[in-house]
């Protein structure tokens, strides 16, 4: 009995690491071709038109922030110095215990000023509206703090006065032409595409001066070299290609662009969500395909986002779990869109993908390896395939690593150096060994939080976004 | 010789996954040496690049004058690609005198003659390459090529030519669209549309007339929301006609061409726009109203003060508030007409132009015939930021801040 178990777990484990793999495999096929299509496009669109345009449609920024007082002044003043016709900046000071508010106050020269501010959709108190002396494009929100991103965001949703809303991490940094060329999308189609997201990259490492990059560096910390090849991963191959089906089903909270006339009406961001930017995303789609509207949810790969990515392996952790947390969380409330004829490809493929190869996948992986393991103890497999199924998992999956180098190297070429070339490509054969499997024992702890009902959310430790050079 | 069935089927597991290795293994090897391939060939083309940019860019007058025969560059595709891009690059930021000079080099060195040429025999991403650069020359000559591309079966190619049109700034420009329109109807993306448009026809906006009165809804919409950017003054009577008209973008095209073009009955003919029954029309002549700095607006956006929408009364009350000289008499108006939300609005607007402690002293020093009993009302309400008496409630329920 135990034997054929051993011998089902294993197939199944081979089955579900090959399929998974095949998966990734195609989506870098269609990543490389999309992104070189893209490429080529904007080749023949010059950003200046949209700046040149009378008609561009102004984007309201929402920018939360909770003690922030290390990175505020230099991250709203990067925000400001956005390349975008018209702008609108909105900072909400989520109940921050630290001086950000006297930090803005200190740099913005901020005065009070009474507003009609309309509850449209529900968020904490408001203690106090405050408009910039020094720009006056500039709104601060006081509010008290409700314990999450998603209330704060909620706030500035209502005060917000533009057709669009970009969602911003106050603490990340955003490049200079990123608004125009998240907007090249919703310029094509304004009728069709209802949110948009941007690519999220890691900041540590770079040289930053006065709020602006200065030059892209690899990080030194082995575990933020990894996280580097992880978000590429993530956001040049697997956003890239589920966009292309109109499957994306999530945009960064960090940098993310939306009709803010549809965000209102699902009524905002849901402010109990554990991971409300997926949150968000999951339940605009329900909207739409429910009220049977022809819609598109993109992906641009070249508006870029940089942020701070944990420095520790605790961090990281906690960073992890919350976000697997938020998964669990997401998918739970949505579990009725699965194969559903309304839902289309979301209920079909999108979302079985996100329960199967990411939700499951701690539980799968390692009970996998534990199984393979005992198999091999009892004599159930042979060791010769138990080598040989371990390195041929680890060789495909490095392709995938190297296929998101690539796609980087092919498009946007951020990193100049050799050196971090050379150090980024040595780290995608680390990324499946011992990371991927440290990574599924994170994920494991998240689940578990969430069973227990542990839903708390620990601020994660950050440097700031000061001026620092490269080594 | 085996058949694929068979010799899958004689593959035991463990022979299948070594094949499975190996194949992964030359997989990651041969995207290593691409990598590595790739970035050097790069590294060299870039340096080479860099260098001859250099040594073009000192012989540039040269160059443009013709001392340096065409013929020794323009058929090696790469010096002629560095020195179109250098030679456009210049021509955008040019003044008036220089950008004859290029043009006619341009010109002359046939630069010109080959885009024209590659727009009309090309396809694909080359064909789009030719069309934006010939956009980039602003060479009248250029728009039969660009008009024949607005015809291509490919969107991205029609967008190029759109766009390429739209940097002639032309009137001509403007005819070849506006005739591709009617002929095709709306078949690219309306915003690119809406720019060659304003960018073409800002010197003659008559020549939207024709089209805006004899085409379908959804594109008389898009051009007179160009005609609202680009009226002018001689447009007067086209501009009352269109504010009449049953579609409402069109109406709300026509406040902002009045607020533009600035007409002697504006005033008027937005102040019955500003009554509208759709919002959005009642919104844009509000805005309208409030850029033409007019006292002759003061009662049209007092009236819109206490509109049901809430945009409405927040550009109303900017519109009052910019004008600032008539800042305590438009209070006192605002305080009688008892509407506590337009006070609000009207509150918020002056607050973020900065503009509360200025009123406060107008009202301490003003005089006027009245103002005795107005004085101390309005210096309560300002200071209390609402009014004296209960008041009757308005449709939106907004949540007051209060200024700390």
């Amino acid at each position: 009995m135990i034997h054929h178990f051993l011998n089902l777990a294993n197939y199944t484990l081979f089955f579900y690491y090959l399929s998974g793999n095949l998966v990734y495999l195609l989506a870098l096929i269609i990543a490389l071709k999309t992104s070189a299509a893209h490429q080529r496009g904007i080749e023949s669109f010059r950003l200046r038109w949209i700046t040149e345009s009378p008609l561009a449609p102004p984007i309201t920024l929402l920018a939360p922030a909770h003690n922030e007082e290390k990175s505020i002044r230099v991250s709203i003043r990067n925000l400001l110095e956005l390349d975008y016709p018209e702008l609108e900046v909105i900072v909400i000071n989520d109940g921050s215990k630290d001086r950000t508010l006297q930090e803005l106050h200190d740099e913005f020269k901020l005065r009070p000023v009474r507003m009609v501010y309309v509850q449209e959709v529900p968020s904490a108190g408001i203690r106090g509206l405050y408009r910039s002396d020094a720009d006056p494009r500039l709104l601060v929100i006081d509010k008290e703090s409700a314990g999450s991103k998603a209330d704060a965001v909620n706030a500035g949703l209502n005060a917000a006065t533009s057709p669009y809303v970009c969602i911003v991490d106050s603490d990340s940094m955003l490049e200079r032409d990123s608004l125009l060329r998240i907007m090249v999308p919703v310029l094509a189609d304004p009728k069709r595409v209802v949110g948009v997201g941007g690519i999220i990259r890691i900041l540590n490492g770079s040289e930053i001066q006065g709020g602006q990059l200065i030059r892209v560096r690899l990080p030194r910390k082995s575990i933020e070299v990894i996280q580097v090849i992880e978000y590429l991963r993530a956001f040049l191959i697997g956003r890239e290609a589920w966009a292309q089906g109109n499957m994306m089903l999530i945009i960064s909270g960090a940098f993310g662009l939306f009709r803010t006339d549809l965000v209102r009406a699902i009524g905002g961001y849901r402010a109990k969500a554990i991971g409300e930017d997926f949150d968000l995303v999951a339940r605009l789609h329900r909207h739409l395909l429910e009220k049977g509207q022809e819609y598109r949810i993109q992906f641009v790969p070249d508006p870029v986002c940089w942020t701070e990515a944990p420095s520790d392996l605790k961090s990281l952790g906690r960073q992890r779990a919350r976000w697997h947390k938020g998964l669990l969380d997401t998918l739970l409330p949505n579990a009725d869109m699965l194969f559903r004829s309304p839902y289309g490809r979301v209920g079909a493929l999108a979302l079985p993908y996100l329960w199967v190869y990411e939700l499951f996948a701690p539980i799968i992986e390692l009970l996998g390896i534990a199984t393979i393991i005992i198999a091999a103890i009892l004599g159930d497999l042979s060791r010769e395939f138990f080598i040989q199924f371990m390195i041929f998992g680890y060789a495909f999956a490095t392709v995938i690593s190297i296929g998101a180098v690539l796609q980087e190297e092919l498009t946007y070429k951020r990193y100049s150096d050799w050196q971090d070339v050379a150090r980024l490509v040595t780290y995608c054969f680390f990324e499946h060994f011992p990371y991927r499997q440290l990574h599924m024992v994170w994920r494991l702890q998240g689940l578990w939080q969430y069973l227990r009902g542990d839903m708390s959310w620990k601020p994660l430790e950050r440097k700031g976004l000061h001026t620092t050079t490269a080594p | 010789m085996a058949s694929g069935f068979e010799i899958l089927h004689r593959l035991e597991p463990s022979a299948f996954v070594f094949k499975a290795i190996i194949g992964a293994i030359a997989a990651d090897v041969l995207l290593l040496a691409f990598i590595l391939l790739r970035r050097s060939y790069r590294m060299h083309y870039f340096r080479k690049r860099d260098a001859r940019v250099f040594e073009l860019r000192q012989q540039w007058d040269a160059l443009i004058s013709g001392e340096i025969p065409f013929e020794t560059w323009r058929t090696k595709s790469f010096d002629r690609r560095i020195i179109e891009d250098m030679a456009l690059d210049a021509f955008e930021a040019a003044a008036a005198d220089q950008s004859a000079r290029l043009l006619k080099f341009l010109r002359t060195s046939g630069l010109i003659e080959k885009r024209i040429f590659e727009a009309r025999k090309l396809k694909g991403w080359r064909r789009r390459t030719a069309l934006v650069a010939l956009g980039r020359t602003r060479a009248p000559e250029g728009i039969p090529a660009l008009s024949e591309a607005l015809r291509d079966h490919d969107p991205e190619a029609r967008n190029a030519a759109l766009r390429g049109l739209g940097r002639l700034g032309s009137p001509e420009a403007a005819e070849e669209i506006l005739h591709w329109l009617a002929e095709s109807g709306l078949n690219v993306p309306i915003l690119p549309l809406q720019n060659a448009l304003i960018n073409c026809s800002r010197e003659r906006p008559q020549i939207l007339l024709p089209y805006l009165q004899l085409a379908g809804p959804q594109l008389r919409e898009v051009l007179a929301r160009v005609l609202g950017e680009v009226a002018s003054t001689s447009l007067g009577a086209e501009l009352i006609g269109m504010a009449d008209d049953e579609l409402p973008e069109l109406r709300a095209a026509a406040a902002r061409a009045l607020s533009n073009a600035q007409p002697g009955h504006a005033v008027e003919v937005l102040g019955e726009l500003s009554r509208d029954v759709v919002w959005f029309v009642r919104l844009r002549a509000v805005v309208a109203i409030g850029k033409l700095y007019d006292k002759k607006a003061i009662p049209h956006l007092i009236k819109s003060l206490t509109d049901s929408n809430r945009l409405v009364r927040m550009r109303a009350a900017e519109g009052l508030v910019d004008l600032k000289s008539e800042l305590v008499s438009i209070f006192a108006q605002v305080v009688k007409t008892h509407d506590r939300y337009g006070l609000h609005a009207f509150l918020a607007a002056l607050e973020n132009a900065d503009l509360r402690n200025r009123l406060d002293a107008e009202i301490r020093q003003a005089a006027y015939s009245g103002i005795e009993e107005d004085r101390e009302e309005l210096l309560v309400v300002l200071s209390a930021g609402k009014l004296t008496e209960p008041q009757t409630a308005t449709p939106a329920q907004p949540i007051e801040t209060a200024a700390q």
